[in-house]
């Protein structure tokens, strides 16, 4: 009798301190104040620019519609001029210091990395839209990934060079991390499957002069030419190639309106794979924020732009969700553990992607080809 | 054999590149002393001039290029007029101008984007001709670029060498002390090597907007090369800067023939380390005891 009666007293102990606990209010900010790192000057500024405005759209949505549960947004953009890793140190240091941030949007590969370790320390929740290296994979247990990295694109890219019977390939990297982690990936899938590179050259990021690497690359006679560069290189180095007569496919990793600009008509035919944005009138989230960034900036979004955007609502729901938890909640760590707890999310690419155990968003890669002076799609490749 | 001839091609086009922006540059810092390094965005502001009164305007190119060289030498006497001119007034040391010039071209950088935007520029329609001669190819633009640095540093050597202008900035170059002994106005001799410096970067930047397009960090580039052209060719030396920046060209792309392309940003130092190192004076300069 005795022992029923403590294990009643027991279980009533247990559930009333659990009520208690749920029922605990959550410590809310006054602001919630969302940091980000991006390019805001030097030579790939453009980054800065359409990841900031994406960024910005999204934040002034969803504090018109009231914020993470009454709780307004706030963007903190700190500049890491153009990937440098100290900047980007510097800047994180400002983001906590001035704004105690406990969500950061990044971007590029050597201040992510370089801020991993501090974040991870710090307990703070970091989202990349925008670097691709393979590096940045585990790199601090707060960091997830809503682009697809740089080796899934060259693996997709390579694969569709193959089905198209390619033998001889010849490649132009950046000479950079996200270019070495493509050209690693790149190389062994291309010899294991009977191709050979008759050229592998290394250009600087914005580099003012590639002659040199592209007379190499017509001297290796190459079947295509893959360019595994990011914005704007992809067009400077289309042109370049076209000059010195070369007329074999180019296929690449990425294409966006700067590309085509300084790109223009010798990039008609190049074919890349890419994370896809495309606004449709199937996904009506996807069509208004494409509207909404057409009337806010007047140009069309890109994916850069999209997953900046859709980063700020991860980050939100993310939030949101730690919040329903109650008590101190407003901790990268509480936000990242609710992004764990439930790794779905909805997508401005239409549907909804799922974040993996390694933290990296599975995505389709897209093949899109250029016609005309615009990027057509071809088809789907799925993520390797 | 093929891809040597054409990689000598490069370094003649790249090398002549490099020895306009070293000859502008260089007449600059040879009389004034100034570490000009707002070069650089002056550069940049040109080939964005060129752009706007070509697109916007609806200029001919060699309007154009007329234009930007006007933009830039208005630019490069106004910042020696209101920044250095204060500083070497004010007996302000070379390092308080050097900062002063580093500053300036961050403020310029960032204006241009403001202004334009950070995307690339290129002149809507605009299509070079593409010749082959054997096994090699080159561009009207680059050609373009080794046909003004022969007339214009032929011209510039012609003016410096008959002229009473050209003279006095000799004069000044060689000993500003006793320039100003004998009578010459150095500010006004100042004013006027930064108002042809200036125009004379218009041109190898109005050719890189028609070959690559223009962006708002294109002049980071310009200035480096130009200075180490200069400090290789030999500070104060029309010959010298034209030599460096030709040596600097070729050795960039016959030096990649064999090494892996991934090096190409070091050759540049590597070229002045070994200049600074082994002849200090650069290649035609004189040696100071």
């Amino acid at each position: 009798m005795l022992k029923r009666i403590g294990a009643a007293l027991t279980a009533a102990f247990f559930i009333t301190t659990s009520a208690a606990l749920a029922a605990e209010k959550p410590k809310d900010p006054d602001i919630i104040h969302i940091g980000a790192l991006f390019a805001m000057t030097g030579k790939t500024s453009f980054y800065g620019t359409v990841m900031s405005q994406g960024m910005k759209q999204a934040i002034d949505e969803i504090n018109a519609k009231g914020g993470v549960d009454g709780i307004k947004l706030e963007a903190d953009i700190e500049d890491h001029k153009g990937g440098v890793a100290k900047a980007g140190v510097d800047g994180f240091t400002r983001l906590r210091n001035l704004y105690n941030v406990q969500a950061v949007m990044t971007s590029f590969s050597p201040p992510t990395l370089a801020i991993a370790p501090i974040a991870d320390e710090q307990k703070i929740f970091l989202i990349n839209g925008g670097g691709v290296s393979n590096n940045l994979v585990g790199a601090s247990k707060y960091l997830f990934h809503n682009r697809s990295l740089a080796s899934d694109l060259g693996h997709a890219a390579v694969s569709h060079a193959h089905d198209l019977g390619l033998k001889k390939m010849a490649e132009l990297a950046w000479n950079s991390d996200a270019g070495d982690n493509i050209v690693k990936v790149v190389d062994e899938y291309w010899k294991k499957n009977g191709g050979t590179v008759v050229a592998s050259e290394k250009m600087d990021v914005g580099a003012a002069n590639i002659d040199t690497q592209v007379a190499k690359i017509r001297a290796g006679n190459p079947d295509f030419v893959g360019l595994w560069l990011f914005s704007p290189d992809p067009g400077v180095a289309a042109k370049r190639i076209r000059d010195f007569g070369l007329k074999v496919p180019l296929i690449g990793v990425e294409y966006t309106a700067d590309v085509q600009k300084l790109g223009g008509a010798a990039l008609e035919g190049y074919e890349f794979t890419s994370d896809y944005f495309q606004p449709s009138a199937d996904e009506p989230w996807s069509a208004a924020f494409a509207k909404g960034y057409k009337e806010r900036y007047h140009s069309d979004p890109d994916f850069y732009a999209a997953n900046y955007y859709e980063g700020v609502y991860v980050i939100a729901e993310a939030m949101k969700r730690a919040r329903a938890e109650g008590g101190d909640w407003y901790h990268g760590d509480k936000i990242a553990a609710a992004l764990r707890a439930n790794p779905t999310f909805k997508s401005v690419y239409g549907g909804s992607m799922v974040f993996q155990a390694n933290g990296v968003a599975k995505k389709r890669v897209a093949l899109f080809k250029v016609q005309n002076g615009n990027k057509v799609f071809e088809k789907y490749i799925e993520a390797k | 054999m093929d891809l040597f001839a054409q990689l000598f091609v490069n370094g003649l086009v790249n090398g002549s590149h490099y020895a306009l922006l070293g000859v502008g540059f260089g007449l600059i810092f040879a009389t004034t002393r100034i570490l000009h390094f707002a070069y650089g965005p002056i550069f940049t502001a040109a080939a964005y001039a060129a752009w706007f009164a070509a697109n916007v305007l609806g200029l001919p190119i060699a309007a154009a290029m007329l234009f930007a060289a006007a933009i830039a030498a208005v630019l490069g006497v106004i910042t020696y007029q209101y920044l250095y001119l204060p500083f070497e007034r004010g007996q302000g040391s070379s390092h308080v101008t050097l900062i002063a010039s580093l500053g300036l071209f961050i403020v310029l950088e960032n204006l241009i984007a403001i202004i334009f935007g950070t995307g690339g520029r290129v002149i809507d329609g605009y299509q070079y001709s593409i010749f082959l001669i054997g096994p090699i190819y080159f561009s009207s633009v680059q050609l373009g670029q080794v046909i003004a640095m022969v007339v214009l540093t032929a011209l510039l050597g012609v003016y410096l060498a008959r002229t009473r202008h050209g003279k006095a900035i000799l004069a000044t170059t060689d000993n500003p002390e006793m320039a100003r002994i004998i009578g010459i106005d150095t500010v006004k001799v100042s004013r006027l090597v930064f108002a042809i410096g200036s125009a004379l970067s218009a041109i190898p930047a109005t050719l890189i907007l028609l070959k690559d397009g223009a962006s708002p960090s294109m002049g980071f580039f310009a200035v480096f090369i130009a200075f180490v052209a200069v400090i290789v060719g030999g500070v104060g030396s029309l010959r010298g800067a034209v030599a460096g920046g030709l040596a600097l060209g070729m050795v960039e792309s016959l030096g990649l023939w064999k090494i892996p392309t991934e090096w190409q940003s070091s050759i540049a130092f590597i070229v002045l380390f070994l200049v600074v190192l082994l002849r200090p004076q650069g290649l035609f300069g004189r040696a100071v005891n």
